[in-house]
């Protein structure tokens, strides 16, 4: 925004919103961060940490519908002012999904057993690590409110498909070697997806920052990579 | 989209030295309502009187640049302005009915302008106009009563029932809500809802809410010039032009 509006409160409770937005977005990289350090390292010592965590995010979403609510009630906004309500509503909920993606995951490192193959982590990591990169630049470009990053973020997620094929894949392979390797791999299976999933949310957030900025949604379908079979 | 009822092109206005409006083009399309909006002094009332010649009767005011309607130039010397008014009907900020009867309110017009010869005829010109305005459930059991006796929504929409009883076919309206409360307000809103299946409808309005919820298109007017005109949805979701933008989001001076 360029200019400020002529009433100074309405120019502080957007101000408040989009921070409260930044703030959440913030615990929410944390969250995926620290829940991909847990699965990875296989620290059973972190998990309640991780959970808990979820419960701030929780607080901000809820906190973030209020602020909503009495924008909408007391200002009646419009045009971009309108938009950067609409689509703080719709971000803030995406980020709730990724929170509860990263506590799911959490949870998923109790059965897992401390020797996990190199190789297999290493293809669960790359894919964390891409994920959290999409996430940390999503955020930026909403920062920064720049289109083009949002829109390399929302063509990006067909590395996420593809990495978390390999994954996939890798888990699969373990999993076939040995019957034994059933209980735990499957957690692994939906740790991956949780992954993917999490990255669908945050191409969710790019295109909702790219409607905020122009006012126009993103044409044609996002770029795919390989699809895992259900 | 409907088809074009009223053009202008190149519409420039001047009271005295004072230049009201800088060559203003702007297409309003038939059976459809446009808001015009913008802060005061802005030009918008300006423009809406062009269209039914309301500035001949300023002294100083001048106009050139052209003003079709149904492709007719209606600043032609030679138009007859009284049948243009017949064609062009107005309702204003402040409700302003005759200090005569509900029933005489409405049939002045058509007396004036020769419809109505009968008494019968004037009595259904009366009740016709009445129940188009959605006020005649309130008023068919007075209609002797003087219509400065009605609640301030009721007079509004007893001037909307005046200006349509001559059967028109452009509306314009200044303001026409400003002096009354919500529950009135939403009253003629719902009106122009139904009038414009009819009527071509023009309104000018502060009220953002207001052009949102009536109008499908929207021209925002800034020191005499049209900024901007587009879809009613578009300019206030994401107007192209920065001025539009810092007046609807409450970013102006």
């Amino acid at each position: 925004m360029s200019n400020e509006h002529t009433v100074k409160s309405y120019e502080e409770e957007l101000r408040y919103l989009i921070d409260s937005v930044i703030k959440m977005g913030s615990l929410t990289e944390s969250q995926l961060v620290d829940s991909m350090d847990a699965v990875i390292k296989v620290d059973k010592d972190s998990i309640d940490k991780i959970i808990k965590s979820d419960d701030e995010i929780n607080k901000f979403r809820s906190k973030i519908d209020t602020q909503i609510m009495t924008l909408l009630v007391k200002r009646a906004p419009m045009a971009i002012d309108l938009r950067e309500t609409i689509s703080s509503l719709k971000i803030s909920q995406d980020l709730e999904r990724i929170g509860d993606l990263s506590k799911s995951n959490a949870k998923k490192v109790k059965p897992l057993p401390l020797d996990l193959p190199e190789e297999l982590l290493g293809n669960l990591k790359r894919l964390g690590d891409l994920v959290i990169k999409q996430l940390n630049d999503v955020l930026d470009s909403y920062v920064n409110k720049n289109y083009d990053k949002a829109k390399e973020v929302w063509e990006k997620d067909e590395q996420v498909d593809d990495l978390t094929y390999i994954a996939m894949e890798s888990v699969i392979d373990f999993l076939s070697k040995d019957k034994k390797n059933l209980d735990f791999s499957t957690h692994l299976i939906f740790a991956t997806k949780n992954l993917e999933r999490a990255g669908d949310h945050i191409t969710n957030i790019a295109e909702s920052i790219c409607y905020l900025i122009k006012g126009e949604y993103l044409k044609g379908s996002r770029p795919k990579g390989k699809v895992i079979q259900q | 989209m409907n088809n074009v009822k009223i053009k202008s092109k190149n519409l420039n206005v001047y009271y005295g030295e004072k230049q009201a409006l800088f060559d203003v083009n702007l297409d309003l399309n038939e059976k459809e309502v446009t808001a015009l909006i913008g802060p005061s002094g802005c030009g918008k009332s300006t423009f809406i009187r062009c269209i039914n010649r309301m500035n001949d009767v300023i002294d100083i005011c001048k106009v050139s640049g052209n003003i079709e309607i149904d492709g007719v130039e209606i600043n032609d010397k030679n138009l007859d302005v009284v049948s243009l008014r017949e064609r062009v009907g107005m309702v204003f900020q402040k409700p302003n009915p005759f200090p005569k009867s509900i029933y005489d309110n409405i049939s002045y017009g058509p007396k004036i302008h020769g419809k109505g010869e009968t008494k019968s005829e004037l009595d259904e010109i009366v009740e016709n106009s009445l129940k188009k305005a959605a006020l005649w459930e309130e008023v068919k059991d007075r209609l002797d009563e003087p219509g400065t006796g009605l609640s301030g929504g009721q007079q509004q929409r007893l001037c909307i029932a005046r200006a349509i009883s001559v059967n028109p076919e452009v509306i314009l309206m200044d303001e026409p809500c400003s002096a009354l409360d919500p529950i009135a307000t939403a009253k003629i809103e719902e009106l122009i809802d139904e009038l414009k299946k009819t009527y071509t409808i023009v309104i000018v309005t502060h009220s953002m809410a207001q052009a949102v919820r009536v109008s499908q298109k929207t021209g925002f007017f800034h020191l005499g010039k049209l900024i901007e005109v587009g879809k009613t949805e578009k300019i206030f979701k994401n107007p192209d032009n920065k001025m539009t933008q810092d007046y609807i989001t409450g970013r102006f001076g």
